[in-house]
């Protein structure tokens, strides 16, 4: 199964793509993910980014299903 | 909304509220886009997008909380997508209140909690160039 990661200003411009469909195995969390992200894209290492999973902000212990929405969020800059 | 926020729009929003008779204080917050200096340059604009769906969630979660902590009659909250010029208005925070003190304390509250939850990212473009820096909020 696949999940959809949102990736957000500079992450989306490191990605190349506004989101992309990841195969995964159940059970994984948000932690093992980022791993898996940033073994694709090293670049992404250098930023300071949030994880959202189903758009709430998750800790690296969240769980992700192949039913969730996942966004990858850089500093906000709103106001 | 699309672009800047116009000062007709906020002279708009004031004007629907003279039929609340039992508002006795307004307070209004807008945020306008300064000219930073950066390494290339003067900032001319910034372009800001956001997780539109989760943005909408924050904004409805600050103005539950603001609802229950302060002493507000009505509350208006918007912000600027896409490209806002320097010296152009990209936030819009309007409170109503009985009394000044509740209005003052929560448009503070709204915008500090806006500026650290609402996922709205921005693209400060500087110089004539095309250079750009991604905004941070402190």
């Amino acid at each position: 199964m696949g999940i959809n990661i949102l990736y957000f200003g500079m992450l989306a411009e490191i990605s190349g793509q506004a989101n992309e469909i990841w195969t995964i195995n159940d059970g994984l969390s948000v932690g093992d993910l980022k791993k898996l992200i940033l073994e694709k894209y090293p670049a992404m290492g250098e930023k300071k980014f949030k994880v959202a999973v189903n758009q709430q902000i998750a800790d690296d212990q969240t769980f992700v299903s192949t039913q969730s929405e996942v966004a990858l969020l850089p500093p906000f800059a709103g106001g | 909304m699309e672009g800047p926020i116009s000062p007709q729009f906020v002279a708009d929003s004031i004007a629907k509220h003279q039929s609340k008779v039992n508002i006795g204080a307004h307070a209004i917050f807008l945020g306008q886009i300064r000219a930073d200096e950066k390494e290339d340059g003067f900032v001319t604009g910034i372009e800001y997008s956001a997780y539109e769906e989760m943005a909408e969630q924050a904004f409805h979660a600050i103005r539950e909380d603001a609802f229950s902590k302060f002493d507000l009659t009505c509350m208006h909250i918007y912000h600027s997508l896409g490209l806002v010029p320097t010296g152009e208005v990209s936030l819009f925070v309007f409170v109503s209140s009985a009394h000044r003190r509740a209005a003052f304390e929560a448009s503070e509250y709204i915008v500090d909690e806006i500026k650290t939850k609402v996922p709205i990212f921005g693209k400060e473009l500087v110089g004539p160039a095309g250079a750009y820096v991604w905004k941070e909020n402190n």
